[in-house]
């Protein structure tokens, strides 16, 4: 064994003398693939360092308690006094900014003296932020994100409202410390203190606002105060968040999008891992008259193996070492862009975590592509020499080498499951590849037989060029199975991400019914609601008018257990949900279940949303508690009722009896269904009458999360570049590999009379046949992996995007009459009588 | 006199690299006339494989001239040679050169489909008959013995009917009762259609088949 070793060892150091040239595309598609991985990896981790390092700064404390809808009650506010070294409360809420007649959407922060605890708020002009909020001339001041004072067309100094405050225009706010943490807000940010709202509606009992509690606690105190504060607050409703996790949401969408990035980069890896095969193949297949000399002069095939593993060892670790190199230097560019769109900064060092796991799956993929036509060394025997003998053999590897590979295969899958911690994701990826790369290899089959059969057609001998591009893809030698597997797995990577793009982007506008509300109304007092619904009655572009009295709660116990035990994760039991009641089942239907008599008096009775109900375990007759406002409220659930959450109007998963509530402080919202036309008014007159009532803006509202929605396909996107690059790298190099074969065809054909032009053309024709039938697959893969993601993973409807599709098949047109016309250049440019007489 | 169909005057050809020059073909003067039949000989590397291919405009003289039918082989670009072996000449090489991807109708029928022959393959299947391969029609170069290969290269030469037929060595790869076939049908061929013919050859017995033999030695006439 050991003279094996060390004879394969000399070997392959004489091979290697001879250069890289062959390997060429096996290096740059490793190279991708590993960088790639790597990079998307490390700035993964770059934003997580961020968000850990800064855990406090944008959470706004060490540890927050917060409340929705109400402040902390005297007794809460003395424990969390007590608990903490520096307490500042906040409250963050939707108003309406006022300038003249001109008004806008807002998310305020109300502050307090201690804020921010961490961090600073950056102004323009610089000044504090207390010196701000002081405001001028015995106007409390406020600060506006850049797009309030364009949109309101302020200038510093100018004075503005907030509901029916005035306030006066202080500066600009560049930036906030705690920004991460407030989550999806729909307006753009304001701050002011809070102090200078006393006296006005917009906090009152009954209005949509969230209270936070930021605490500095000493050293070591998260665990201590959370044990203090939590068990006699949990119940009255209070959430509690710390710095140890200080932005879970944002957290979530760097784990989320990070790990389907590593997938999209496998999947690179895998589309790489085609060239990687390709390139081995057609080195070995070179190599065969050398293998065959030395098993004449009696080399084992085990020294034959190990001679060629060893290179391609060697090889390997270069192309991971510069893989590695590569994706931990993409980040030093890629992060400072990320890091504009979010709000939090990254921290850019060398992560070992990432590199490693890249490397980890460079090592499987080149051994799961290479392994295979490394074991096909060893068929080759010393009679070889006698016969034009190639590697091309259909014979199987011995089942030593089959099982290898099955078993990397499955150590691959797992890995990329363990690691990416979207398991089935990850197992739908692979089996998705595998699909296609199936398909791929049955077209290139479908392809030829096609092409051989058109080819041979009495209607292609009139048209000779056609004739003889269409007799090239189906003979014996052609290059349909590398150019359709090598171009096609690539665009199917991409096809399904454009699917999956398009129906991310499209997915809240597609979604919404065909009449959409024009504003959602939230915050209307119970005085005044009659108001506005006689404002919008007599208005004659309002066609509708939804309102409902709205509270918040949050069920705490399902049949007097805690509800996430019984209930799990669901959505309905993780925060407070939105709840109203009603007489009558207005604009729903009872499925299951009787609704309340109208003048119903006895104990309170719940009508539930049928779906969630069936989703949580829960049914007729099941005992529901809910705190509302720090109060609970128990009652059974006596019916079910169909909701739509995707019509965009008001959908309430709870609805009880009027007596059960009616007595709660609670404000009413509304939904406007009105013509364009109208809408600036509506605006106006509610926004002028009713101050401290919020409009939102249906249309803004889209555009915005449309806007979200489009930054993380764009990212998603630019994951896939590396796939596209590697892609064309590897058609370069399946176009590489038939230059030698088109140059001794165009040799013959010029001999025989054809023109450079014919040639050229007869070329042209083979590589868009090729190209658009790998697009036609990859379209076809694409569509069916975009569906599955946007419809198991998203949990959307699925569009087919025909303009994707075209363009994907037009791109693969396209890149393969590239390749094909840059690797023309030698069989059009040389003398026949040179390539002729070199096979002599 | 007879208009010669090929002339070469001072014809020169010099290969080299970066390793050094070669003096291939070192000032060739020969006139071939109309249905004349010649024997290139020579032992190997004399350079007569590399005179034919400059007879066919197959590769440029670095000296001299080549002329073929009155026209200035050295004048044309490659186009217009590809085009004048179209309408002119036929050549069979040594190792047959049958294009891989396509069937033996289809070898033949091409050099008349650039031509824009309407008939291509009618003519082109009773050109595989007179050779013999009239069940070998559909079959490809790999599935055929190299006598049968070398037979589709006969039959695609002369299919054109061309004035000009070039042979290089064209039994060099196949064994004597083979060669001798190939033989018999390429001059029963040329005498069918009446080309000139040029055959490249190192086995004197071939050579004498011809009406001239031309023997060439360290690149010129011996």
């Amino acid at each position: 064994m050991t003279h094996s070793v060390a004879m394969a060892w000399r070997l392959t150091r004489r091979e290697l003398r001879g250069g890289i040239k062959g390997f060429r595309i096996f290096l740059a598609c490793l190279i991708l693939g590993v960088a790639a991985i790597a990079a998307v990896g490390s700035v993964r981790e770059a934003l997580r360092a961020g968000l850990s390092s800064q855990g406090a700064v944008l959470l706004g404390g060490d540890a927050s308690v917060s409340f929705t809808y109400r402040f902390a009650e005297d007794s809460e506010l003395e424990l969390l006094t007590d608990t903490a070294e520096v307490l500042s409360a906040i409250a963050d809420f939707r108003s309406m900014i006022v300038v003249g007649d001109e008004r806008a959407l807002t998310q305020v922060k109300a502050v307090d003296d201690a804020y921010p605890l961490y961090g600073r708020a950056e102004l323009d002009p610089p000044m504090p932020l207390a010196t701000a909020l002081d405001g001028s001339n015995g106007q409390p001041g406020i600060v506006l994100d850049d797009l309030l004072i364009d949109r309101l067309g302020l200038q510093i100094g100018d004075t503005l409202t907030v509901g029916e405050v005035p306030f006066v225009l202080m500066a600009e706010l560049v930036s906030e410390p705690d920004n991460a943490t407030a989550g999806f807000g729909l307006g753009p940010r304001s701050i002011l203190r809070r102090s200078a709202l006393e006296g006005s509606s917009l906090l009152s009992e009954g209005t949509l606002f969230d209270s936070h509690y930021r605490m500095r606690l000493t050293t070591g105190g998260i665990d201590q105060a959370f044990a203090e504060l939590m068990p006699k607050l949990e119940a009255n409703g209070a959430r509690w968040q710390d710095a140890r996790n200080g932005a879970p949401g944002m957290r979530r969408l760097i784990d989320r999008l990070g790990a389907f990035l590593v997938l999209v980069g496998l999947a690179g890896l895998a589309v790489g891992g085609v060239g990687i095969s390709a390139a081995i193949r057609s080195y070995l297949d070179e190599k065969t008259g050398t293998i065959a000399i030395l098993r004449a002069l009696g080399a084992e095939r085990r020294v034959i193996f190990l001679t060629y593993f060893l290179q391609i060892g060697i090889l390997t670790l270069v192309g991971l070492a510069l893989g590695v190199a590569l994706g931990a230097l993409i980040p030093v560019v890629m992060v400072p862009m990320i890091a504009q769109s979010l709000p939090i900064s990254a921290e850019l060092t060398l992560y070992p975590g990432p590199l490693a796991e890249a490397t980890l799956y460079g090592v499987l993929a080149a051994l799961l592509f290479t392994l295979w036509p490394l074991a096909r060394t060893e068929e080759v025997k010393a009679a070889d020499l006698f016969r034009d003998a190639a590697l091309g053999s259909n014979r199987l590897p011995r089942p030593l080498f089959i099982g290898l590979c099955v078993g990397i295969l499955a150590l691959l899958v797992w890995v990329a499951a363990k690691l990416s911690g979207m398991e089935a994701l990850a197992m739908w990826s692979f089996i998705g590849l595998g699909g296609a790369f199936a398909t791929l290899v049955l077209t290139g089959i479908a392809v030829r037989f096609a092409a051989r059969w058109l080819g041979h057609r009495k209607l292609l001998r009139r048209v000779p060029t056609m004739r003889m591009a269409f007799t090239a893809v189906g003979g014996p030698g052609g290059e349909a199975g590398a150019v359709v597997l090598s171009l096609g797995l690539g665009l199917a990577v991409l096809a399904a991400v454009g699917q999956i793009d398009n129906n991310l982007r499209g997915s809240i506008s597609r979604d919404l019914p065909d009449v959409a509300p024009s504003f959602f109304v939230v915050d209307i007092q119970p005085d005044q609601i009659d108001a506005v619904k006689d404002r919008l009655e007599s208005d004659p572009f309002v066609s509708r008018i939804d309102t409902a009295p709205m509270l918040r709660g949050i069920i705490t116990k399902i049949n007097d257990r805690p509800a996430r035990e019984v209930a799990g994760g669901h959505w309905v039991v993780q925060g407070d949900r939105g709840l109203t009641y009603s007489a009558q089942p207005t604009r729903t239907t009872v499925v299951d279940g009787e609704w309340w008599p109208e003048d119903y008096q006895g104990p309170p009775q719940i009508s539930f949303a049928a779906e969630e109900a069936r989703e949580m375990g829960i049914g007729i007759g099941d005992k529901l508690t809910i705190n509302i406002l720090g109060r609970d409220i128990t009652g059974d659930i006596t019916s079910l009722r169909e909701v739509d959450f995707s019509q965009a109007g008001m959908g309430f998963v709870l609805t009880m009896n009027p007596s059960a509530l009616a007595g709660a402080p609670h404000s009413y919202i509304a939904t406007i269904y009105s013509e364009k036309e109208g809408e600036a008014a509506i605006l106006r007159d509610l926004g002028n009458a009713h101050p401290n009532i919020t409009l939102i803006s249906v249309r803004d509202a889209i555009t915005q999360i449309t806007g979200l929605m489009g930054q993380v396909a764009a990212a998603i996107t630019y994951g896939a570049l590396a796939t596209l690059v590697t892609g064309f790298v590897v058609l370069m190099g399946a176009a590489a590999a038939g230059e030698r074969a088109r140059t001794y065809e165009a040799a013959i054909l010029k001999t025989l009379g054809a023109t450079r032009a014919g040639i050229l053309l007869n070329f042209a024709i083979r590589s868009a046949v090729l190209g658009a039938a790998a697009g036609v697959v990859a379209v076809a893969a694409g569509g069916v992996a975009g569906w599955a993601v946007t419809h198991y993973i998203m949990e959307e409807s699925f569009v087919f995007d025909l303009p994707n599709a075209l363009a994907i098949v037009m791109g693969g047109v396209f890149a393969t009459v590239i390749a094909g016309m840059l690797f023309a250049f030698r069989p059009l440019s040389t003398k026949p009588a040179r390539v002729l007489r070199a096979r002599e | 006199m007879t208009t010669p169909v090929l002339s070469l005057r001072d014809v020169r050809l010099t290969l080299g690299n970066n390793a050094g020059r070669t003096e291939i073909l070192k000032g060739i003067d020969l006139n071939v006339t109309a249905g004349e039949t010649l024997g290139l000989t020579g032992p190997s590397g004399s350079g007569k494989s590399s005179l034919l291919m400059l007879m066919g405009g197959l590769d440029r003289a670095t000296g001299g001239s080549v002329k073929a039918l009155g026209e200035d082989l050295g004048s044309m670009n490659e186009d217009q040679l590809a085009r004048f072996r179209r309408d002119h000449m036929g050549v069979v090489f040594q190792s047959f050169h049958l294009i891989p991807t396509m069937t033996a109708l289809e070898n033949v029928a091409t050099p008349l489909e650039l031509a824009g022959n309407s008939d291509a393959f009618e003519l082109a299947t009773q050109e595989l008959e007179a050779v013999g391969l009239a069940h070998r029609l559909h079959h490809y170069p790999s599935q055929m013995s190299g006598g049968e290969q070398q037979r589709v290269a006969l039959a695609r030469a002369a299919a054109p009917r061309p004035e000009i037929l070039l042979a290089d060595e064209p039994t060099g790869n196949l064994d004597g009762t083979t060669g001798a076939a190939i033989m018999d049908l390429l001059f029963g061929l040329r005498d069918r259609h009446g080309s000139t013919l040029i055959l490249v050859t190192h086995a004197p017995e071939l050579a004498e088949r011809c009406d001239r033999i031309v023997h060439i030695q360290d690149g010129q006439l011996a």
